[in-house]
């Protein structure tokens, strides 16, 4: 009896396992492919399977290269500095938003929150067109704000922060009120410093969306050095670097590493962050 | 004690940051487009002239167009398969067991990678020479040697789906963490009740994991069948429309900036938001919770 349980364990474990690593390699099989090729000095063994998956002649010239032939900095730069300026945005915009919805009566609350709640099933591709045209008119074409304000409000980060807000004891908002605290001393110093979590989420929610972001960009920015990283490098690797797929591969590892080291510090936050979102 | 009337003036300061932007790039943009879907625009001066409904008169025969609906209605398929493959993830890796940690990150890193980024590999995992037909061929599903080399992206009976496999691939990620989210408040003990009780994993799925995350499910299935409706930043970066792989939206964006066709795109991107509409009703209709 004690054996059959034993076993079911053992057996229940390495199904699960093995579960995890399949699909583990299914979601990281082309970075590690690319990973190998970038560090691979000798391309020969580029289009060998499965001998790619290993490089050939270790070296980190191709990322060398990589720097020295490609403005990688520049959209280094450009991605930071926007990436930002869009968290800061985000946060600004819902926090502001979240808190008159979640804790305050007033008239056309209702109206307001399922209005904004709607636009999620709009697709908002098809604001592209009438976007580039108010961006023409505001003069902000080819310019780094232009390319991010369009996100700024938008209707997930706004019901996170409602939820988030909902799920804070009315006790402290009257022990605050009480003591004379204006609404915005109430949202900043109450509402704010307890629901870090669903606003760490939200942060790097709009961290990934922004340094990832690309059809936009694209559309928006037209001089090459004000691009984004993932216009920037898509752009290049499509144009004068295709022909080189070692280089290819490492510009492609260079561009995730970033994100990639920041999310291994944040994911613990991402994950209890999101309870917000689905209750 | 204040009254609630006095929070009026200060609840729509909080909301005036959003309210502006929204109703500037979110609001006004559908108001606008709907206007250019009926008016002839000339981007040169920016004058539009009322057109009768040619555009839509125009798109209703185009058999372009009509394909492209065609594509992004098939696409509509990935919802139910990326739904049930992220909740059954999400399941495996609500485990405490050594090492989850690491496999959440794994699992997560498409989610995180630039799509463009994302599809440059792809378009060489898809290669005639590239990992697909080596790995195709290792298991002998295909002609060995270069008989059955194909260029996957630019064959047209697999072409959407070579796309549809990479929207799953980046985004089962993103919808396991929401569902992880939602997993991790059902009590275990509800879980170790059933067990005692002698439900099978399957009863288990079935009676308590799925009608648990109900709300999840539903939020998660509107945001995956908006995605795959308007699904076109993919195809611009893998196929760029080509092998029968136009959609819809690749339909008004190459209408939009390629044809500089503003209100036929226009027109055609309010035939897709009416799509969305109808199938987010549905979607309340039959996942919404029962009143």
């Amino acid at each position: 009896m004690a054996m059959g349980k034993q076993l079911q364990t053992v057996l229940t474990l390495s199904g699960q396992y093995a579960g995890l690593i399949t699909f583990g390699i299914f979601t990281t099989f082309p970075f590690i492919w690319a990973l190998s090729v970038a560090l691979s000095g000798d391309p020969s063994n580029t289009w060998l399977f499965p001998r790619s998956f290993i490089p050939t002649d270790v070296s980190l010239m191709w990322f060398k290269r990589v720097f020295d032939e490609m403005p990688f900095m520049t959209y280094m730069k450009n991605s930071t500095l926007m990436t930002i300026e869009s968290i800061l945005g985000v946060l600004i915009v819902s926090i502001l938003a979240g808190y008159p919805l979640a804790r305050l009566k007033f008239p056309g609350r209702n109206f307001i929150f399922v209005s904004i709640l709607a636009t999620m099933m709009l697709p908002s591709e098809v604001a592209i067109i009438p976007n580039f045209i108010t961006l023409k008119h505001m003069g902000l074409l080819d310019t780094h704000l232009g390319a991010i304000i369009p996100n700024f409000a938008a209707a997930f980060g706004i019901f996170l922060m409602k939820q988030a807000f909902e799920a804070v004891p009315q006790d402290l908002v009257d022990a605050a009120r009480v003591d004379g605290a204006t609404e915005m001393q109430i949202l900043w110093r109450v509402m704010v410093p307890v629901t870090g979590p669903s606003i760490a989420a939200l942060g790097i929610f709009s961290l990934v969306n922004a340094w990832n972001d690309y059809i936009w960009p694209s559309i928006v920015i037209s001089s090459r050095d004000k691009l984004p990283l993932a216009v920037g490098v898509f752009n290049d690797l499509t144009g004068p670097f295709a022909t080189s797929y070692s280089m290819v591969m490492a510009a492609i590892i260079m561009t995730v590493i970033p994100v990639l080291i920041f999310f291994a510090f944040t994911q613990r936050f991402f994950i209890g962050g999101m309870d917000g979102a689905v209750k | 004690m204040k009254n609630s009337s006095s929070y009026t003036g200060i609840a729509y300061l909080f909301l005036a940051p959003a309210l502006i932007l929204m109703g500037i790039f979110t609001f006004w943009p559908v108001g606008y487009n709907a206007y250019l879907a009926f008016n002839n625009y000339s981007i040169a001066d920016g004058v539009a002239t009322w057109n009768n409904f040619e555009h839509f008169k125009y798109i209703a025969h185009e058999e372009l167009f009509h394909n492209a609906l065609k594509n992004s209605l098939i696409y509509l398929l990935i919802v139910p398969v990326i739904q049930i493959a992220a909740l059954l993830v999400a399941k495996l890796v609500n485990n405490k067991l050594p090492g989850m940690t690491f496999f959440r990150a794994a699992f997560y890193i498409p989610v995180i990678t630039a799509v463009s980024i994302a599809g440059v590999v792809w378009v060489n995992v898809y290669k005639y020479d590239g990992i697909l037909t080596w790995f195709l061929q290792m298991l002998h599903l295909i002609p060995q040697g270069s008989d059955g080399q194909v260029d996957w992206l630019g064959n047209p009976d697999f072409a959407l789906f070579g796309v549809m496999m990479f929207t799953f691939w980046k985004g089962i990620g993103w919808f396991m963490v929401l569902y992880l989210a939602g997993l991790q408040g059902i009590p275990k003990e509800v879980e170790e009740a059933a067990i005692l009780d002698g439900a099978n994993v399957f009863q288990r799925f079935w009676k308590i994991t799925v009608p648990m995350v109900k709300p999840t499910i539903l939020l998660c299935t509107l945001m995956s069948t908006i995605a795959a409706m308007k699904v076109f930043q993919e195809v611009a970066i893998l196929t760029k429309g080509q092998a029968d792989t136009y959609t819809a939206m690749f339909y008004v964006y190459d209408q939009a900036f390629r044809n500089y066709n503003f209100g036929r795109a226009a027109a055609a991107g309010l035939v897709v938001t009416f799509f969305c509409m109808i199938l987010a009703a549905i979607q309340f209709r039959f996942l919404g919770e029962k009143k």
